[in-house]
C-alpha cells in the first residue's frame, strides 16, 4: 500500500486516494482541426515510462482535492508533490544505484509543506 | 478433479545456446506468447534459424505468475474467433506437443450478481452460440449444482443471481506450457536465449535491422516484440508508443487443500476468481492495482478486498490460509483487447496489449503473430487487433467479457 | 417501532411535527448500542439529527470573512477545528467545511444558523448547503475508545498526536467518515446515512473484546 503524501493533509493511506493517470495532458485546443491520428494520441496514448512518472492523484476520502505527484514505476517511491497547474518539476535526480537506500514518501526529496493550499487546485 | 498425477520432467528441456551474430527473426521476451510464436515460426512457416531473447529467466514474467484461466465467452466476434481458436489448439497442444501440461476442461463459471450484469451475461451467451462457443445461462440453482461450495443465499452484499458457463474451458498448468513450447522449439532448432536484455534496436531508416542486447549485439531480418508489461518500454527504444498502461495485477495461493472446488469461478463484480490447481491450492486472483507499476508488486488491500469477497462467496475459505501472493506486469489497453500486428517500424512487429487475459489466447497469439512475422501481413484472426484500430476507431470492447482480469 | 411513537400528526407544533418525523439512521441499532456499551472502558451512542451544514468559500474571500463572523471563523487547514459556543466548524478541505450544531439550530425547528450562513455568502461564489441529513453522529467514549478506532483507522491517533478538539475526513473501517476528538477520550464519528449501520456494528464487534477480562 503507498503512503501518499497529500500537499493539503499529509501522508495517508494509498485508499484514501483515486489515481488520475498521466498529469499535464491538456485538452487540444481546436480538436476539429486534429488529424485522425493526432485525436487518437490524445484519446488513447499516454506515456507509460519504467521510472519516474508524472500522474494526477485526488485524496477522495480526504481534502477531496486533486495533486500531481512524481513517483517511480518500479521502486513506487514518491518524489514530490504539487499542486495542480503548476509545472511539472525538474525531476530530481535518479536514485544512486547501489545505496539501497529507497526513501519513503516523508522522506521526499522535495520537502512537502502541508501548510500550504494549493492555488487553482480544483475539482 | 483431474486424477492425472504430475508428470516428472527431464533436467533440460532445452539447450543454453550463446547467441550468434545474426538471425532470421529475433523475438523478445521468452514468456508464452514468444515461446510459441517461436514454435509456429518454426513449425508452419519453416523458420527456425530464430532466437527467442529472454532478459530474465524463461517465461518467470507474467507466464509464471498468472492464474491459469483458459475460455472464449468473449463478446464479439472478433474476439470470439480468435479466442476460440486458441481454445481449439489448447485441445490438441498436449498431443502436438507432446507433453501433458494438465490442461483441465473442468468449465468456467462467470457469475452476475447484479440486474445488469444478469443482462449483459444472458446477451454474452447469445452472442457466443451465435459465434459456436458453447456457452450456457445457469440460474443459481445450477450454479449450486456445480459448486456446492458457492453461497447462492441472497443475504450476501452481491448475492449470486445466475452464472455464464463454458463446459469446454478450464486451465492448465502454465510452466509446462512453457516448457512444452520451449522443448519443442529447441528439438527444432530455435535459440532460447536466457539473462539476454533488449536494450536497444538497430534501424537502416525506418527498417529494423538488428537488436541490441546485453550479450551483444544481433543482426537480423526481423523482430517480434512479446514483452507484455514492458511492451512500451521497447517500442519506446525502437521509436514508436503504444497506446498500453502497465498495471500491477496480483495473486495467490492457498496452503493445499483436499478437492474441495470442481469448476473455475469468476465474479467481475466482486473482482475475485477461484479454481484449486491440481495439486489442490486454491488459486485467487484479484483486480488490478490502479496506478502504473513495473514494480512487480501492488498493494495489499488489493489482496485484502479479494480475500473478503471470497469468503462471501465461498464461506469455507474462512478457515483456508494464504501462502503466498505475488503480482506480475500487465500491459493494459482502452477496449481490454489485444494489439498483435504491423507497428510504424518497417519489420517490426508487435504482439501486446493481452493485459489481464493473455494466457488462454497464448497458442493463438502464438500462430497469428507468427503468421505476421513471417509473411509481413497480418492473420486473419489477428486482422482486427491492429494498432489502427484506435485510430479508425473500430475498438473492440471486452471490458464486459475480460472486466477484471483473467 | 418505538421512536416513530409519538406520530407526526399529534405534535402540537411544527416544530415538533418536524422533529417526530425524522428517523435517525442507526435508530435499528440503539439497543446493541446499549447492551455493547461497558461503563467506564468505551461505551457507543448514537448523537442523532445534529444540524450539519456545509459550507464551501475561497479562503481569503470576503464571503469567508462575513461566513466566519457567523460561525465564529473558519478552520485554517487539515484536522483544525474553529467555531463559537454551540457551533463548530471541522475542515474538509481548503475551500471546504463542514458546520455542525445542535438539533434545535436547524431551521424547521426554528434555528436561525442556516439563514444567517445563507445571507453571509449572499451572491458570492461558494456554497451553503444543508447537510443535516447526509450524515449521523456516533458518540464514541472511554479509555478503550481509541483502541477500538485503531483497529479500522490508520491515522495515528495516539494523544501525542491526535489531540482533542481537532477532526479529521478519513476512513474508518474502510467507509469514509469524519473524526472528531472531542475530548480526551471521546471522539465523534460522522458516517454518511447510508453507511451508519454498517459503521455501527463493525464498532459494536470491535468493541466485544473488552468486555471479557484482559489477558494477562
Ligand atoms: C496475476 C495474474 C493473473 C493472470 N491470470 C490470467 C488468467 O487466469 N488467464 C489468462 O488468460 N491470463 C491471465 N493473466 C495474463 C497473462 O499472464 C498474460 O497476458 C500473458 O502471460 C502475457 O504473455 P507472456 O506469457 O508472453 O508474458 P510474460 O511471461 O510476461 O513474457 C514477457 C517476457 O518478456 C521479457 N522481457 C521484457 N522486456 C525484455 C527485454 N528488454 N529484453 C528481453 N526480454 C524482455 C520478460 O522478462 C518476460 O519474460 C494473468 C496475469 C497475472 C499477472
Ligand atoms: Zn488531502
Amino acid at each position: 500500500m503507498l503512503l501518499i503524501p497529500c500537499p493539503n493533509c499529509g501522508p495517508r493511506d494509498e485508499t484514501e486516494f483515486h489515481y488520475g493517470g498521466q498529469a499535464h495532458v491538456p485538452y487540444p485546443e481546436n480538436p476539429n482541426e486534429l488529424t485522425d491520428t493526432e485525436w487518437s494520441r490524445y484519446l488513447f496514448y499516454r506515456e507509460n515510462p519504467k521510472g519516474i512518472f508524472v500522474e494526477r492523484w485526488v485524496h477522495s476520502t480526504g481534502c477531496r482535492q486533486w495533486f500531481n505527484m512524481l513517483r517511480d514505476t518500479v521502486s513506487y517511491d514518491i518524489q514530490a508533490v504539487y499542486p495542480m497547474g503548476v509545472p511539472r518539476p525538474a525531476a530530481p535526480l535518479p536514485p544512486a544505484a547501489d545505496t539501497g537506500t529507497a526513501s519513503t514518501g516523508a522522506a521526499s526529496t522535495t520537502p512537502l509543506s502541508p501548510s500550504t493550499a494549493p492555488e487553482g487546485a480544483t475539482k | 478433479m483431474s486424477t492425472q498425477h504430475l508428470p516428472e520432467h527431464p533436467d533440460f528441456l532445452w539447450r543454453n545456446p550463446e547467441p550468434k551474430s545474426s538471425y532470421d527473426a529475433v523475438i523478445v521476451g521468452g514468456g508464452g506468447h514468444g515461446l510459441a510464436t517461436a514454435y509456429f515460426l518454426a513449425k508452419n512457416h519453416g523458420m527456425t534459424n530464430i532466437a527467442v531473447l529472454e532478459k530474465g529467466w524463461l517465461a518467470g514474467g507474467n507466464m509464471a505468475r498468472n492464474t491459469t484461466i483458459i475460455r472464449s465467452n468473449y463478446l464479439w466476434d472478433e474476439s470470439a474467433a480468435i479466442y476460440e481458436h486458441a481454445l481449439k489448439l489448447w485441445e490438441i497442444l498436449p498431443e502436438e506437443l507432446e507433453y501433458d501440461f494438465l490442461f483441465s476442461q473442468r468449465g468456467v463459471m462467470n457469475l452476475a450478481h447484479t440486474l445488469g450484469d444478469v443482462r449483459e451475461s444472458i446477451r454474452r451467451v447469445g452472442a457466443n452460440k451465435l459465434n459456436g462457443v458453447d456457452a450456457e445461462w445457469l440460474d443459481p440453482q445450477q450454479v449450486k449444482e456445480l459448486c456446492p461450495i458457492l453461497n447462492i443465499r441472497d443475504n450476501i452484499r452481491y448475492p449470486v443471481m445466475g452464472a455464464t458457463y463454458q463446459p469446454r474451458a478450464g486451465i492448465a498448468k502454465h510452466d509446462h506450457v512453457a516448457w512444452a513450447f520451449a522443448r519443442k522449439c529447441d528439438e527444432m532448432g530455435v535459440d532460447i536465449i536466457q539473462n539476454c536484455e533488449v536494450t536497444g534496436f538497430l534501424k537502416d531508416g525506418e527498417r529494423v535491422v538488428g537488436v541490441k542486447t546485453s550479450r551483444g549485439t544481433i543482426n537480423t531480418e526481423k523482430v517480434g516484440l512479446c514483452a507484455a508489461g514492458h511492451s512500451s518500454v521497447l517500442a519506446e527504444m525502437a521509436g514508436f508508443q503504444l497506446p498500453i498502461q502497465s498495471h500491477p495485477l496480483q495473486a495467490l495461493v492457498s496452503e493445499l487443500h483436499e478437492p474441495v472446488h470442481p469448476t473455475v469461478v469468476m465474479s467481475n463484480h466482486v473482482h475475485v476468481y477461484v479454481s484449486q490447481a491440481h495439486k489442490g491450492e486454491l488459486v485467487m486472483g484479484a483486480g488490478v492495482d490502479s496506478y502504473n507499476g513495473y514494480g512487480q508488486r501492488g498493494s495489499f488491500h488489493v489482496i485484502e478486498q479479494q480475500m473478503a469477497a471470497a469468503v462471501e462467496l465461498f464461506p469455507i475459505f474462512a478457515r483456508a490460509h494464504v501462502l503466498r501472493t505475488w503480482g506480475g506486469i500487465v500491459d493494459t489497453t482502452l477496449d481490454a483487447s489485444p494489439i498483435v500486428g504491423l507497428t510504424p517500424v518497417e519489420n517490426m512487429f508487435v504482439n501486446c496489449g493481452w493485459g489481464t487475459g493473455g494466457f488462454k489466447g497464448t497458442p493463438a497469439a502464438g500462430m497469428t503473430f507468427a503468421h505476421t512475422v513471417a509473411t509481413g501481413a497480418p492473420h486473419k484472426l489477428n486482422q482486427p487487433f491492429s494498432l489502427e484500430r484506435f485510430e479508425t476507431g473500430a475498438l473492440i470492447d471486452e471490458h464486459g467479457a475480460a472486466a477484471v482480469a483473467h | 417501532m418505538a421512536e416513530t411513537a409519538a406520530s407526526p400528526t399529534s405534535a402540537k407544533n411544527p416544530a415538533d411535527k418536524n422533529l417526530a418525523a425524522r428517523l435517525s439512521p442507526a435508530r435499528q441499532l440503539a439497543e446493541a448500542f446499549q447492551a455493547g456499551s461497558l461503563a467506564g472502558t468505551v461505551e457507543l451512542s448514537e448523537l442523532p439529527f445534529l444540524t450539519m451544514v456545509g459550507v464551501r468559500a475561497d479562503a481569503g474571500s470576503e464571503a469567508a470573512t462575513r461566513l466566519a463572523a457567523v460561525t465564529g471563523g473558519l478552520p485554517a487547514g487539515s484536522g483544525a477545528v474553529a467555531g463559537n459556543g454551540d457551533v463548530s466548524v471541522l475542515w474538509l478541505g481548503p475551500s471546504e467545511f463542514l458546520v455542525v450544531a445542535p438539533t434545535e439550530a436547524h431551521e424547521s425547528l426554528g434555528g436561525d444558523l442556516i439563514p444567517a450562513l445563507r445571507d453571509a455568502l449572499g451572491g458570492d461564489a461558494g456554497q451553503v448547503v444543508d447537510l443535516s441529513a447526509n450524515r449521523t453522529t456516533f458518540e464514541l467514549t472511554g479509555p478503550r475508545a481509541r483502541a477500538v478506532l485503531e483497529k479500522g483507522c490508520s491515522l495515528d491517533l495516539h494523544p501525542r498526536v491526535f489531540k482533542a478538539g481537532t477532526a479529521f475526513s478519513t476512513e474508518i473501517a474502510n467507509i469514509p467518515a469524519v473524526l472528531w476528538k472531542t475530548g480526551g477520550e471521546t471522539f465523534r464519528v460522522f458516517p454518511r446515512a447510508s453507511f451508519a449501520e454498517f459503521l455501527g456494528r463493525w464498532l459494536l464487534d470491535a468493541m466485544r473484546e473488552y468486555a471479557s477480562p484482559e489477558v494477562p
